[in-house]
């Protein structure tokens, strides 16, 4: 205990330099104005900012590269809930409830619920990285690929399930999204699979495309329809203040998200993304407000908000202690470590005292910094959202497209997006919910790679992911949930908790 | 005005630098020390883009069609540009024709490290667990088509020892899957190991150089423990085919500067590697050679696409 609070008064030395403590807001302020901005996301930020962070000390770098990431997760809410545009698919299961309440008029409410939400299970979070840091890696070093892959699949199976309408339909779009990832070049034998000769499709369809395509641009075609009809929320967002019954009902809901996201967040390739849907069908399973899920239930905002912050920060542990970039965004600051000539992985906590335990504590101050930019302030963010839809989507568009073609400077991922824009509104009048495709898009290349190692370590033999015990109760979990499905009469109570 | 010659005004922007392997490992590793020393020299930042898969060949292929301006580079490597073009049926680039070879990095050899709980102490323990268990013995390597797999196959075919080769995106995660016990055994190259086994998460079990390696003198040699295998690895620094050829000349100079500087020769000390010491012309008759020599190596060693 003692040794802990050492470290992270060292900590907190280190991260209370002016220097620290500037490029901590800026990442901050970067992070939420492109987090409220749909379009260009925390992983184009950031690889566009990396050459920056090279003249840097690396716990200035990674600080601010950390405050960037935060920042895209509180202000990606915002535009979730305002505007039912996702700006991490972390934040999809915001646009759930949260759109819905800002609907109801409550959207002042739901912000505020979201950020103190995201604050509380922050600063917990970070509590519990630097307590227990050491003694999760082994958690989740005790995962094998079998492992792996029936949390993948859980997972998936989870993403059906919760999805709205039809499960056959989410089954479908989770198979459709894990068929999708599958396209480009095998990376065992390097075969090209479902290319049909593209040379662009050889390193696989782009997840950003693809999450731009079917949400924001789907998003933005599918409101021209009903034009002008939402900027009345954009500009009415109420009240900050919640009432004492929603502050009652959120309060349970956000402890809850707090827990699961902290336990979901280490497992790398889980994340954020993953907290947030369990929090989600934990609160409509268990929350007081269950029946109201649907209508704008303040639960389904806490939760899965709680969740996301809490797995963003504990994410951060397998990073920290094994070198194992979880996404996209964990990739890049990994990147930014090596090119300092910092090694991510077990000796790190050791060997790199300032930068492991700088990094713990300005992940509190940014979450500070971040309460203080997102809630006071939100007027001015809102702001940024109250501009006209002509005004507004063309803007949109041309950020979306910007963004795009920065990945690779390439237009063919321009055209990419727009495929998916077109096919993301055509699964709208289908009714087919888009969450479960992405899911599956992401998860699929792993769950592929776990499979193959699984079944190449115990040669063929399949019964490896009934042998390991936490990979069979993972299997038992999703067979339970699946099965429950097929009953008549909860398929129906979901139904009819889904229409509310 | 009159026209500048090709490549004075080089390099006006940042360079990428293509490493065909997830981080972690020998190449992200050379890499990264590479790109700090020589984005210095050339006065603009290199940024590292890890593009792995199948053997280091997605990203070599990458490079191969971009375009040979000066500012995109890869990587090459014994896999991509020695082993893979034996391996790979539907590889799409030439090793030599396709590309403008810059620099030899460096070269090391390769080590078999083990978890640290794995009970066997030396090859000829492995040799008879893996006779005994009826799944063999698993062995990680960096991806199919590294030196690092073929030794793990030489190793099978000269003990007849039942090994299970599994290939990762790179040294990275199969070290990360080696620590963690998910596999026993991992054949790797020097560099991205050498920290582990000084830190002690792994145990270096057999080092594939002629002679104990100076920097690791208590890790035994394949040949002392009664097994003749000798297995190199190298790295070094490529473009596009069609790059200006002033371009190429200052990059290899700049190169090999900073593979002369101390700072570097010393990190490289550390890591058990040996700077390289080819120039453009010289790294790709090397690279001609190489990929002649592995032709037969690999058709011998029976080494195939798990």
């Amino acid at each position: 205990m003692e040794t802990l609070l050492a470290n992270l008064a060292h900590g907190f030395y280190v991260a209370f330099s002016f220097q620290n403590l500037l490029f901590a807001l800026i990442g901050a302020l970067i992070g939420t104005a492109i987090g409220v901005l749909p379009g260009i996301g925390p992983v184009a930020t950031i690889s566009l900012l990396l050459p920056i962070t090279f003249g840097q000390p690396a716990t200035t770098a990674i600080i601010m590269l950390a405050g960037i990431y935060y920042g895209a997760q509180y202000g990606g809410s915002t535009t979730a809930i305002l505007l039912n545009l996702p700006g991490e698919i972390s934040s999809v299961v915001t646009t759930l409830e949260g759109y819905k309440m800002a609907r109801n008029g409550r959207a002042g409410a739901a912000l505020a619920t979201s950020a103190l939400g995201s604050f509380f299970a922050g600063s917990v979070a970070t509590v519990l990285v630097a307590a227990s840091g050491p003694l999760l890696t082994s958690v989740a070093l005790s995962f094998g690929p079998a492992d792996y892959f029936s949390l993948m699949l859980l997972g998936l199976i989870i993403s059906a399930v919760l999805a709205q309408g039809s499960v056959l339909k989410s089954v479908a779009m989770v198979v459709l999204g894990v068929a999708l990832g599958l396209v480009g070049t095998d990376v065992q034998t390097g075969q090209q699979r479902f290319t049909f000769g593209v040379p662009e499709l050889s390193d696989g369809i782009g997840f950003v495309s693809v999450a731009m395509g079917m949400f924001g641009i789907a998003e933005i075609i599918l409101n021209l329809e009903k034009p002008e009809a939402r900027e009345v929320l954009s500009a009415k967002v109420g009240s900050l203040w919640l009432t004492k019954e929603e502050f009652r009902r959120a309060t349970p809901a956000v402890l809850r998200g707090t827990i699961l996201g902290s336990v979901l967040g280490i497992l790398p390739g889980g994340g954020a993304a993953l907290a947030a849907f369990g929090a989600y069908m934990l609160e409509r399973k268990v929350s007081k407000g269950r029946h109201l899920f649907g209508t704008g239930a303040i639960e389904g905002v806490a939760g899965p908000e709680a969740a996301n912050n809490a797995a963003a920060q504990t994410s951060f542990i397998p990073l920290l202690t094994l070198g194992i970039p979880a996404n996209a965004v964990r990739a890049l600051m990994v990147g930014a470590l090596i090119i300092q000539g910092i090694q991510p992985g077990p000796r790190m906590v050791e060997a790199q005292p300032d930068l492991f335990w700088g990094l713990i504590a300005s992940m509190w101050i940014g979450n500070v910094m971040l309460l203080v930019i997102n809630l006071p302030m939100i007027g001015m963010w809102v702001k940024l959202l109250q501009v006209p839809y002509k005004y507004l989507y063309p803007s949109i568009l041309i950020f979306c497209c910007i963004g795009v073609y920065s990945l690779n400077n390439n237009v063919f991922d321009v055209y990419q997006t727009v495929i998916f824009a077109i096919f993301g509104v055509i699964c709208n009048k289908l009714k087919m919910e888009p969450a479960p495709l992405l899911i599956g898009f992401v998860l699929g290349p792993m769950m592929e790679e776990h499979l193959r190692r699984a079944m190449l370590l115990s040669r063929g033999d399949p019964t490896v992911f009934l042998e390991r015990p936490i990979s069979a109760s993972m299997l038992a979990i999703g067979a339970v949930v699946l099965g429950a499905m097929l009953l008549p009469n909860l398929r129906k109570g979901k139904d009819a908790a889904m229409s509310g | 005005m009159r026209a500048q010659p090709a490549g004075a005004t080089w390099p006006t922007q940042p360079l990428k630098l293509v490493v065909p392997y997830a981080p972690g490992g020998t190449t992200d590793l050379v890499a990264r020390l590479l790109a700090q020393g020589l984005g210095e020299r050339l006065g603009q930042p290199i940024i590292i883009e890890n593009r792995p898969g199948a053997g280091a060949t997605l990203g070599s292929q990458v490079v191969a069609e971009a375009r040979p301006d000066g500012y995109t580079l890869v990587m090459s490597n014994i896999a991509s540009h020695g082993i893979s073009p034996a391996l790979y049926p539907g590889l799409r680039y030439d090793a030599v024709r396709d590309f403008a070879h810059v620099a030899l990095v460096i070269s090391n050899p390769s080590v078999f490290v083990a978890n640290k709980d794995f009970a066997p102490r030396d090859l000829g323990a492995v040799a008879a667990l893996a006779k005994a268990q009826p799944r063999g013995v698993a062995i990680a390597s960096s991806g199919a088509g590294s030196t690092n797999h073929l030794l793990i196959v030489q190793f099978a075919q000269a003990t007849g020892a039942n090994i299970n080769h599994v290939p990762y995106r790179g040294a990275g995660p199969a070290m990360t899957d080696v620590i963690a016990g998910v596999v026993p055994l991992m054949s790797d190259s020097l560099p991205s190991a050498a920290g582990h086994i000084r830190a002690g998460t792994v145990r270096g079990l057999a080092m594939a150089s002629a002679t104990r390696h100076p920097a690791f003198p208590d890790v035994p040699t394949f040949r002392e423990q009664g097994v003749d295998l000798v297995s190199n690895s190298w790295f070094g620094l490529s473009a596009p085919a069609g790059t200006p050829p002033a371009i190429v000349d200052r990059l290899s100079r700049e190169t090999r500067a900073v593979l002369a500087s101390a700072e570097t020769r010393a990190r490289f000390a550390e890591l058990g590697g040996t700077p390289g010491d080819l120039d453009a012309a010289g790294y790709t008759s090397f690279i001609a050679t190489e990929v002649a020599r592995w032709l037969p190596v690999v058709r011998a060693s029976g080494a195939t696409l798990d």
